[in-house]
């Protein structure tokens, strides 16, 4: 699956996306322990790793927000990953 | 009491409240209600020198939802007696995107209604809503040369 980073996210990771294989039936709960697991470390002084950023991020998969943790995902899946909102 | 949205979205371009008010601006309307949220030199502290905001994708989109859906919420608490023929609640929302100056407008609002309760009460809960619901993101550069994605550090 596609895996998009914006803003805080992006700058943590230093990359805008990836690709990911998860196993078959992994759901929102696995992709997040699998993402903290392969960036434990930010590129940026101006972003924490996106292992501490993760738990205030919010997620869209194909576009919808996620409100399950326990989700199945599938392999064609884009999901974004948005830190928090701070607009005004 | 039905809503007009005359605009929500987000602007690449200078957003001033002048602009705001012209377009909600209507002969039935007795109360006018505006906000400016703008860039200040300070935050947490620090001095700051400017700003950036940036946008996902969907944020158009989600502009386009939130801001009748926050008025509506409002305008059901709102005033109870106001009559079903009142005109139309007016509202123009805009965010900025891009880099931005201190003093710039990031967030202009502008509500026009029959009466004031019904103004005010959209213009803060379209606000509310626009800063809580809108995927935005805003980079801080202090004048210490250092700079933040807010809302992204533990605090």
């Amino acid at each position: 699956m596609l895996i998009r980073y914006f803003a805080a996210a992006a700058a943590s990771t230093g990359i805008e996306a990836e690709h990911l294989q998860l196993p078959n039936g992994a759901t929102m709960a696995d992709l997040r322990t699998e993402l903290a697991r392969l960036h434990t470390v930010s590129s940026t002084d101006h972003a924490p790793a996106l292992a501490q950023l993760l738990e205030r991020c919010s997620f869209l998969r194909n576009g919808i927000a996620v409100k399950d943790t326990q989700l199945a995902l599938d392999t064609d899946d884009v999901v974004d990953v948005l830190p928090p909102f701070a607009g005004g | 009491m039905s809503i007009e949205i005359v605009f929500a979205g987000l602007s690449p371009r200078a957003l001033t409240v002048e602009m705001a008010l012209a377009a909600v601006d209507s002969p039935e309307c007795g109360a006018v209600v505006s906000f400016s949220g703008v860039v200040r030199n300070h935050d947490g502290g620090k001095d700051v020198a400017r700003l950036s905001y940036t946008g996902h994708p969907s944020a158009d989109a989600v502009m386009a939802d939130v801001v009748p859906s926050a008025a509506k919420n409002a305008l059901g608490t709102a005033d109870p007696a106001a009559s079903q023929a009142a005109p139309p609640v007016r509202i123009w929302a805009a965010h900025r995107l891009g880099p931005l100056e201190i003093g710039d407008p990031a967030l202009v609002c502008a509500v026009a209604a029959a009466h004031r309760g019904e103004a005010f009460a959209v213009c803060s809960a379209v606000v509310d809503a626009i800063k809580a619901g809108v995927p935005i993101w805003k980079e801080q550069f202090f004048a210490d040369g250092t700079m933040e994605w807010v809302g992204a550090e533990s605090r």
